[in-house]
């Protein structure tokens, strides 16, 4: 300030000396002033700094105060989350993990420490991977090379893949186990256990290939291994294909019950598999088929052993429970390569051996034969032939009268199936009625015979009875008693004029809808007789199953007399048995005299035979049976033209 | 390089220090609108210096040595040993010129050799940091660019530049020193201290400023003016100059001076562009630390010198209006602090402007700066 005096007081002093004190006066005022305005502004400023500030002040800390509350309640939002988070990672059924791009591990759910049974002291966030691997081999949960696992990992990662493995614990467990990258580095790692659901693969895949209930292959497997095996005929192998089935496995099924025919094939299963070597193959193929691969066979000898051995074991006794069971079995072997050298051929060669077996009586082997091939193509031939026959009219009936002894009057006539194949000429029954039988025609066919022959019939003299034999399937059939009311309205002939022809075979299966049939007719008034007795069984049991009208002798009983005591003894014995029966006893196959005169002289009250008669068409046995009718019967064709 | 002082007085006409004056190549002159608008000044050192370039401005107060006064006018006449000297002169019609001036009048001067500009524009009708822009772009950042804008006391009415001719409303004269003899030492200060909170420019545009954190920017100053002060807008303004900085460049600091106000559009008009998204903040001076900042510029402009500091030469002094209307009689303090930088062998000329112009202190970078003193010392090597 004393400057400023300096200055103010120069400026006052005037050029000639002497200071204006005027001058003086106006400057030191100005500069009061100022310094008063300086101080008020300086003042001013400053208090409205402080204000400014302290509004500003007010003004952040009602921001702070903001974003604190608005930062609470986005932390407790995220603390939500993040218990959602743990309460989802840590119910999942899946382990999972996530790790950092410097292999370091984020987060891990719980799940991951039950599936491993870890320390969470050493499995924590910021542990390595290795140390993770390093913990999980101590602990046994981890199979393999930690260094070589990495490296794999580290190579997926670098190149952004899932790396997506099956892994097999040492404990026998299966981990499905993804590394699946995430973006900006680090992966997502889940693993699951699989065991559970690995075995019901394979179970389904084994359930696939084998039978469930003897647990032997099924076709599918022995295909493969057919198909398997037959590559190998190329380096000179040579092995058999045994085909069998069991003989009498229905009679089992339906006397005993399902659940005692699948413990008898499980004994087979067991039995057939103690048969063969651990290099051959025991498989079920079908309901009661099975199939045996024999491999590396040197002689055919070794594979007929082998049949027999099959054979043996197959026929042994069971005991199912309390229940003796006895089946049988027939085999078709095919030998390969000779035989085939693919599995459809092979097994083919096989089920015609087997079909070989069957036709030589059962209870035996065969080995392929290309004659069988042959007859097996004829076979088909009778077969298309047979399904156009009936619409074609090919059939057609022969009768042959039975006679009484005594009088030599006839009492019926049994109607004979003829088919005339328009290029075979006349074709046996014994060649087609088997045909039929298996394809299901012979229900048809019956039906159609037991039609004509009523119709047959119903031109006869009123007291000649038809007869007409049944197959057993069509016995069998629940519309058998429907279709012979049919046949008897269709022809206006009473009941009592027909006769029904069954074998033993029929009464031997003795359910109760054969049973009930035979019956039902028999109280219709149809006559029921047994065919053929003493070729079969010929079990007095099965005469007491049911009340035959008639028996039928077997003409191989007749043949041998009148020399042969045997067969005479029991020509008697038969014979009186019906009489005691109350049943007519009737001889089939009497070509002479003698023959005649010693079935009456036997007890039989009836005959059947070339000495009468052999079968004949219906034209020519009309002139046989014309004699007999009493004058007062009408004239037959009128009869059947009002009927129809 | 001689340099002789002049000086003019309503009692006492011309006195010229020391003899040989005649001869001198560049006469500068600074004076009231009063002196200078009659223009009978200008006849009278035309006939004084013939071969002189005259180039002079209207003031808010001039400085001649250690003086501040608002009644004489200080001049300096020069006589150069090897230094060319050009003199352009270009109109400025309104602050929309303004680059377009600054690059015609550098596209006169731009010539090989050419080692520094000195300016003097119109205080009002220039946008001063445009006007800079438009020369550097001519002449390139190299040039050392310096001058002032011219003052009209604490009126913001009208202001006057004259260049070979009587001093007239909106022009702009620049002067070009050739050679390599030439020194030119230049410095820029504030001194300036912030205070209260920093803002935020929310609208604006180019120097024209309505808005500081969305409150208008007039109603702000009118608060801390207080009302017996705020009467004297624009000029009380300068009492609180606005200290602005790019938030993306914080280091770079520039103040800017208030040239007008719009009442009704509660508006501001700077000396120079106040971007929009710019942070401000008011400043207050203290006397002291005013007259270190401008000791501090005075260094600047020695230590430009080099060698040559202790030879025969002239400072000019530009300083802001704002200064001296806050300093008052204690203006003189920041003068002579300057003076005792520069030394005794350098007399010292300038005046009180409506903005400053000279390189940045630290960037380099030539630029119009407000409320600062800025000092421009010249020597010659031969």
């Amino acid at each position: 300030m004393n400057k400023l005096f300096d200055r103010q007081l120069a400026k006052a002093t005037r050029p000639q000396g002497g200071v204006d004190l005027d001058v003086l006066r106006e400057l030191v005022v100005a500069a009061y002033d100022q310094a008063e305005r300086d101080r008020k502004r300086t003042d001013r400023s400053l208090s409205l700094m402080i204000q400014e500030l302290d509004q500003l002040n007010r003004k952040l800390e009602t921001q702070v105060e903001e974003r604190t509350a608005a930062l609470r309640e986005r932390e407790a939002e995220l603390s939500e989350q993040n218990r959602r988070f743990d309460a989802a990672t840590n119910n999942m059924s899946q382990a999972l993990m996530m790790f950092d791009g410097d292999h370091r591990l984020l987060i891990c759910n719980d799940r991951y420490f039950q599936m491993y049974r870890l320390s969470p002291d050493i499995v924590k966030p910021g542990c390595t991977m290795r140390e993770l691997l390093q913990h999980r081999a101590a602990m046994g949960v981890f199979a393999g090379d930690i260094d070589a696992y990495i490296a794999d990992l580290d190579g997926c990662m670098a190149r952004s893949e899932t790396m997506d493995r099956m892994t097999e614990l040492p404990d026998g467990r299966t981990v499905h186990v993804v590394n699946h990258p995430m973006a900006g580095g680090g992966w997502v790692a889940t693993h699951e256990d699989v065991t559970e659901r690995r075995r019901a693969e394979q179970r389904i895949a084994h359930m696939a290939r084998y039978d469930a209930l003897t647990d032997l292959p099924n076709r599918v497997l022995f295909r493969e291994r057919l198909t398997e095996a037959l590559a190998g005929t190329a380096r000179g192998d040579r092995f058999a294909v045994h085909y069998l089935d069991l003989d009498r496995f229905k009679g089992v099924n339906d006397t005993l019950g399902h659940q005692f025919g699948d413990e008898l094939l499980k004994i087979v299963a067991e039995r057939l598999q103690c048969c063969v070597r651990e290099t051959d193959m025991v498989a079920r193929v079908g309901g009661d088929e099975f199939a045996v691969i024999q491999a590396g066979i040197e002689q055919p000898v070794d594979v007929a052993m082998l049949a027999r051995r099959i054979g043996e074991a197959v026929r042994a006794p069971y005991n199912l429970a309390g229940n003796a069971a006895v089946v049988d079995t027939s085999i078709g072997i095919a030998l390969a390569p000779t035989d085939g050298s693919e599995p459809d051929a092979l097994l083919k060669a096989a089920d015609l051996a087997l079909y070989g077996a069957k036709a030589d009586g059962r209870g035996t082997y065969r080995f392929f034969e290309a004659a069988m091939d042959r007859r097996m193509k004829e076979r088909r031939e009778i077969e298309i032939a047979l399904r156009k026959a009936l619409t074609a009219g090919e059939f057609e009936l022969h009768y042959q009268p039975l006679v009484n002894v005594d009088d030599r009057r006839i009492t019926c006539c049994e109607a004979l199936l003829r088919w005339n194949h328009p290029e075979r000429g006349m074709v046996s029954p014994a060649d087609f009625v088997p045909v039929a039988e298996e394809i299901g025609l012979i229900v048809p066919i019956g039906d159609w015979v037991l039609r004509k022959a009523c119709i047959d019939a119903a031109r006869w003299p009123a007291d000649i009875k038809v007869a007409v034999n049944l197959s057993p399937i069509q016995v069998m059939n629940q519309n058998l008693v429907p279709v012979v009311l049919g046949a008897l309205a269709a022809a206006g002939m009473p009941a009592r004029r027909l006769e029904i022809e069954i074998t033993e075979n029929v009464v031997m299966q003795n359910t109760e809808t054969t049973m009930a049939t035979l019956h039902r007719l028999r109280e219709l008034g149809v006559s029921i007789s047994m065919d053929d007795f003493g070729t079969g069984y010929s079990s007095l049991s099965n005469l007491r199953k049911f009340p035959f009208d008639k028996i039928k002798i077997d003409r191989s009983f007749v043949s041998g007399l009148p020399d042969d005591g045997d067969s005479s003894a029991i020509v008697r014995a038969i014979a009186g048995l019906a009489a005691n029966l109350n049943m007519t006893a009737t001889a089939e196959g009497v070509e002479t005299q003698a023959q005649l005169d010693t079935v009456r002289a036997l007890g039989c009250v009836e005959m059947q035979g070339y000495l009468f008669s052999k079968p004949r068409p219906l034209d020519t046995l009309m002139h046989l049976l014309e004699p007999q009718r009493p004058a007062a019967e009408a004239a037959p064709a009128g009869r059947v033209a009002r009927i129809a | 390089m001689h340099t002789h002082q002049v000086c003019w007085s309503a009692a006492r006409g011309w006195r010229v220090a020391g003899t040989d004056a005649g001869s001198a190549d560049l006469v500068l002159y600074f004076g009231t609108r009063e002196a200078l608008a009659c223009g009978t000044r200008f006849r009278e050192l035309r006939a004084m210096f013939p071969k002189a370039r005259i180039v002079g401005c209207s003031t808010g107060g001039q400085i001649s040595n250690d003086d501040v006064s608002d009644d004489e006018i200080c001049a300096a006449a020069l006589r150069f040993k090897a230094t060319g000297l050009k003199l352009a002169c270009e109109p400025a019609p309104g602050p929309e010129h303004s680059r377009r001036c600054g690059t015609a009048l550098g596209n006169v001067l731009k010539a090989d050799g050419l080692a520094g500009i000195f300016v003097l524009s119109d205080g009002l009708s220039v946008n001063g940091s445009e006007l800079v822009a438009g020369i550097v772009e001519a002449v390139g950042p190299r040039v050392p660019l310096t001058g002032g804008l011219a003052g009209d006391g604490a009126a913001f009415e009208r202001t006057l530049v004259g260049a070979d001719c009587e001093p007239a409303s909106g022009s702009v004269a620049a002067i070009g020193f050739y050679g390599s003899a030439i020194r030119i030492g230049h410095g820029s200060a504030g001194g300036w201290d912030e205070f209260g909170p920093r803002r935020r420019i929310t609208r604006s545009r180019g120097n024209v400023l309505f808005e500081l954190d969305g409150e208008p920017a007039l109603d702000l100053y009118e608060r801390y003016l207080g009302e017996d002060e705020a009467k004297g807008l624009p000029g009380t303004g300068l009492l609180f100059p606005l200290l602005i900085r790019d938030p993306r460049q914080p280091d770079h600091d520039v103040v800017r001076t208030i040239l007008a106000i719009d009442r009704e559009k509660r508006s501001m008009t700077f000396a120079g562009d106040v971007p929009e998204g710019w942070v401000a903040q008011l400043m207050r001076g203290n006397f002291d630390r005013l007259a270190a900042g401008a000791a501090e510029a005075a260094r600047q402009a020695r230590s430009g010198l080099g060698e040559t500091a202790d030879r025969e030469g002239l400072a000019v002094l530009v300083s802001c209006i704002g200064r001296r209307l806050l300093m008052g009689q204690r203006t003189m303090d920041e003068v002579e602090a300057a003076g005792l930088e520069l030394g005794a062998r350098m007399p010292r000329i300038g005046f009180y402007s409506y903005g400053e112009i000279s390189p940045h202190a630290a960037s380099g970078v030539c630029e119009l700066h407000n409320q600062t003193m800025t000092v421009t010392a010249i020597t010659e090597a031969a």
